[in-house]
């Protein structure tokens, strides 16, 4: 492309020489006298550059107009569907939420579970059946009422093996539904619904459990309709195809582009839900992100890129918020491989970790640093204990006594380990390094692989020490610890502990709520013990939102709270 | 010429098929498939999914039949990703976009690019060469992803003429096409001034200047002509580029075109769009260069078909 042609016509690479005398650029390096237009040529490049401005001023709107109630929203991945059954990112539920509810539906600062479809429920004295009442005046979008059956066909189609629904193990505290859905079971009846008339709707679960709610708040326990689903097949989430029974309809689905709901006039509380439409603008980087909610065209952003969160703090505090995230960051040992099989080694890897350091000095986005597995979110109440067990505050001569019990002295002899992780975990992983090589004197190779590339390592075993992130799907530790019980997907140690399984599974069996807790401490302090895991910190999100945005709840679970959100200027 | 184009239309049937075949084995072979996240699907949905998405088949049986569709029906397959489009539908709706985008940043690169490099080269080491030459020089520095946000900044943050991204009315299109038109102009603006003094010191233009020729038609019916085959032969590659390679113009400014589809398919492992992107832009490379093979023939008459 860079190519010139010599005097005899021949293609030739390009001599630096000859590229810059044709632009003038070595004449004003001082080959040549420049002339006095070339300088003012330059004078004005540098202008232009230097004059970019960096405030961001803006002509405001007319100050009488009253505020339209229009929210405009990033969205930052693009959903795959609008289908609760295929959802599985917290991103398609953003929209999914304000189109279809469940039959009871998440609250905000982790209260419990608040009616939706359902008005109200008992819940038998065993803790097994729930009984949901049905609103009599719920319609779908398309005028139909919202029944029991609609819930019934919504998780047969969830459960059945064909629909593949990623998410379907959410619904495996029902009777049945897990031999239902990995096709040991043909006869749905057996499965533990049942619709005993068209308002009301009764779950059987396997075991008691006071969780219950929380999950039948979680997505693909959100009904579609399905004589829609029938009629349109995969195109049924479509504009104008869609039928949802939420607050609001589907108007407009540009892929990648913008999604837009308007409000449902049928929606039962439509009396309650004060925005008139909401566009979620497609977003996939965040300076792109924050460059439109500069010039106006956006008014809440999924996050802030790092560099530019200090001008927010100083400049423009009333539009950075921030929230703590229900996500824990850690870095998982591969317990099969020598000398990561000794709890010894892993502890003193672990402890000479400065998770304090790593927050303040290197991630400086609000996070907080990790001393457990479960963060604060998912605890029961009254469970505000940083550490558990064992601590895990640095501690560089318990952690060189531990290595060198294990055999290494000093680092001395202890093998070069790869220590991987995916993109974001650049700057984070570096800095562990050079804390392991000054408290420890042992050496680690960095790693970094493309994001599904490193999570097959993980899951495959092909890895030494690696970083990843736990995120649970639901308000419940039980969501996170099974992860590490033995030969579970998640348990990227692949580290096996029957005491610390059957923890897990007491904990599951156990319906009092303060006694459940109990175990999934002790089993969560066996956990931290054995240290198959090096928990670093709490994740948690930063965010700008005009002043203008009211009612906004930030969730740890990343739920949206469409009803009280309104649009006001002062 | 028929000849010519019948036989690189069937030389093109190999290299397409060797294509396909080699992107198909090549992403299934990459670690990590469409349904790895980093919270483990239980193995009961796995399996479910395998199914759904005919991934439990052998390896070879899935080539087949994906082969087997597209050659008979066109079908490129139905997307990993997003389950409720096909891949057809995917790239007839963002094929367009990308189509658009490289049309109009084209039209500008061509606009702007030559009419500085025939400046350029008629007023040769003066203050007008050097301007439009350092002008071209400076839009082959500046990469687009620091054109773009610049143009964010002055235009749409501090002068709010322009919205800082999207692609909703035709005033979006302007910043975009002008940042990916600068840099081509550039190359553009540097290949017709060296091609152009290359042929103003011909024989043929001493001649036609010696029969009293005016400088207009010597310039623009005589020189022109043979001036722009440097710009011809770079056009071909170059419309492929803008269209294979609008993904960074496409993430500053959020235009949802083909070029991230392709970009982002390789990330989320969806296979079927991955090949469905490649086979287009494998057609459209080995059509454009084609193209360009004529018109330089039809440019040059030094050059035949054989």
């Amino acid at each position: 492309m860079c190519g010139s042609r010599n005097s005899d016509g021949r293609w030739s690479g390009l001599s630096p020489r000859r590229w810059f005398e044709g632009t003038g650029l070595l004449s004003v390096l001082g080959a040549t006298r420049p002339t006095p237009i070339q300088i003012t040529f330059y004078c004005a490049c540098l202008c232009f550059f230097a004059a970019i401005p960096s405030g961001c001023k803006r002509a405001d709107p007319a100050p009488d107009a009253p505020i339209p109630q229009v929210l405009r929203i990033s969205q930052r991945n693009e959903p795959a569907d609008l289908d609760p059954a295929r959802a599985s990112l917290p991103d398609e539920l953003f929209i999914i939420r304000a189109l279809s509810e469940g039959l009871v539906a998440p609250s905000p600062d982790h209260a419990p579970p608040s009616p939706a479809a359902a008005e109200r429920w008992e819940i038998s004295p065993d803790q097994c059946t729930y009984t949901f009442h049905l609103r009599r005046n719920a319609r779908w979008s398309n005028g139909e009422p919202v029944t029991a059956a609609d819930f019934l066909e919504s998780y047969r189609r969830v459960l059945t093996p064909a629909t593949a629904a990623p998410k379907a193990p959410l619904l495996f505290m029902v009777k049945n539904a897990r031999a239902f859905a990995s096709g040991e079971l043909r006869d749905f009846s057996a499965v533990g619904f049942l619709a005993p008339d068209p308002y009301t709707f009764v779950v059987r679960l396997e075991h008691p459990s006071s969780r219950f709610l929380a999950y039948a708040a979680s997505g693909p326990w959100i009904p579609v309709n399905v004589r829609t689903v029938a009629r349109f097949d995969r195109t049924w989430t479509r504009p104008g195809h869609y039928v949802g029974n939420g607050a609001f309809t589907l108007a407009e689905w540009q892929p990648h582009q913008r999604i837009v709901v308007r409000k449902n006039p049928a929606y039962h509380d439509a009396a309650r839900i004060r925005l008139a439409e909401i566009q979620f603008l497609a977003f996939d980087n965040g300076d792109a992100e924050e460059r439109a909610f500069r010039a106006g065209q956006l008014d809440v952003t999924m996050a802030v890129p790092h560099t530019k969160l200090d001008s927010y703090r100083r400049e423009h505090p009333a539009e950075l918020h921030h929230a703590p995230l229900a996500e824990t960051r850690y870095l998982t040992f591969n317990t099969t491989r020598p000398p990561l099989d000794d709890v010894r080694v892993r502890r003193a890897l672990s402890l000479a970790i400065d998770r304090d350091q790593l927050v303040q000095r290197v991630l400086q986005g609000g996070q907080a640093p990790a001393f457990r597995l479960v963060p604060a979110a998912l605890r029961a109440p009254g469970d505000s204990a940083a550490h558990l067990g064992s601590a895990f505050r640095v501690d560089s001569a318990a952690a060189r006594q531990l290595l060198a019990a294990a055999g290494f002295p000093g680092g001395r002899g202890f093998p070069r380990l790869e220590l991987t992780s995916w993109m974001i975990g650049a700057p984070l992983t570096e800095v562990i390094q050079a804390m392991w090589k000054k408290e420890l004197g042992i050496d680690v190779a960095l790693v970094t692989r493309e994001a599904r590339v490193h999570v097959a390592a993980l899951r495959d075993g092909h890895y030494d020490i690696g970083f990843i992130t736990a995120i649970p799907d639901v308000a419940d530790p039980a969501n996170l610890l099974d992860d590490f019980t033995t030969g579970s997907p998640g348990n990227y140690p692949h580290w096996s502990d029957a005491r610390y399984d059957a923890l897990v599974a007491h904990a599951a069996l156990t319906p009092d709520p303060t006694l459940q807790a109990g175990y999934q401490r002790e089993a969560e302090a066996r956990l931290l013990a054995e240290c198959p895991l090096a928990p670093l910190y709490f994740n948690a999100t930063n965010w700008l939102m005009r002043p203008a945005v009211r009612g906004w709840h930030p969730d740890a679970l990343w739920t949206r709270f469409y009803p009280d959100i309104y649009l006001h200027e002062d | 010429m028929l000849r010519f184009i019948a036989r690189r239309l069937l030389e093109t049937i190999p290299v397409l098929f060797i294509i396909v075949t080699a992107t198909f084995f090549m992403i299934r072979f990459v670690p990590g498939g469409p349904f790895t996240a980093e919270k483990a699907v239980t193995p009961e949905v796995m399996r479910n999914l395998e199914r759904a998405y005919n991934l439990d088949k052998p390896l070879w049986r899935q080539y087949a039949g994906y082969l087997g569709k597209v050659v008979f029906h066109g079908d490129l397959g139905p997307s990993f990703k997003y389950p409720n489009r096909t891949v057809n539908e995917i790239i007839a709706d963002k094929l367009p976009v990308s189509l658009e985008l490289g049309a109009l940043s084209l039209a500008i690169a061509l606009a702007v690019g030559l009419t500085l490099g025939v400046l350029a080269a008629i007023k040769r080491n003066t203050w007008i060469d050097y301007l439009c030459s350092s002008v071209a020089m400076i839009g082959i520095c500046v990469p687009t992803f620091v054109l773009g946000p610049l143009l964010v900044l002055t235009l749409a943050i501090h002068y709010g003429w322009f919205n800082a991204s999207g692609w909703y009315g035709p005033i979006d299109r302007i910043l975009p096409s002008l940042t990916l038109g600068c840099v081509y102009a550039a190359y553009v603006a540097r290949l017709t001034r060296g091609g152009m003094l290359e042929v103003l010191n011909q024989d043929y233009i001493r001649t036609a200047r010696a029969k009293g020729a005016s400088e207009v038609r010597v310039i623009f019916r005589h020189a022109l002509r043979g001036g722009l085959l440097p710009v011809v032969s770079f056009l071909g590659p170059a419309i492929a580029g803008i269209l294979t390679g609008s993904f960074v113009i496409e993430t500053i400014f959020q235009i949802p075109g083909l070029g991230r589809e392709f970009v982002n398919s390789a990330f989320n492992r969806d296979y079927t769009l991955v090949l469905g992107t490649v086979i287009l832009y494998a057609t459209l490379l080995i059509g454009l260069n084609l193209v360009v093979d004529i018109v330089q023939v039809w440019l040059n008459p030094k050059l035949k078909f054989e």
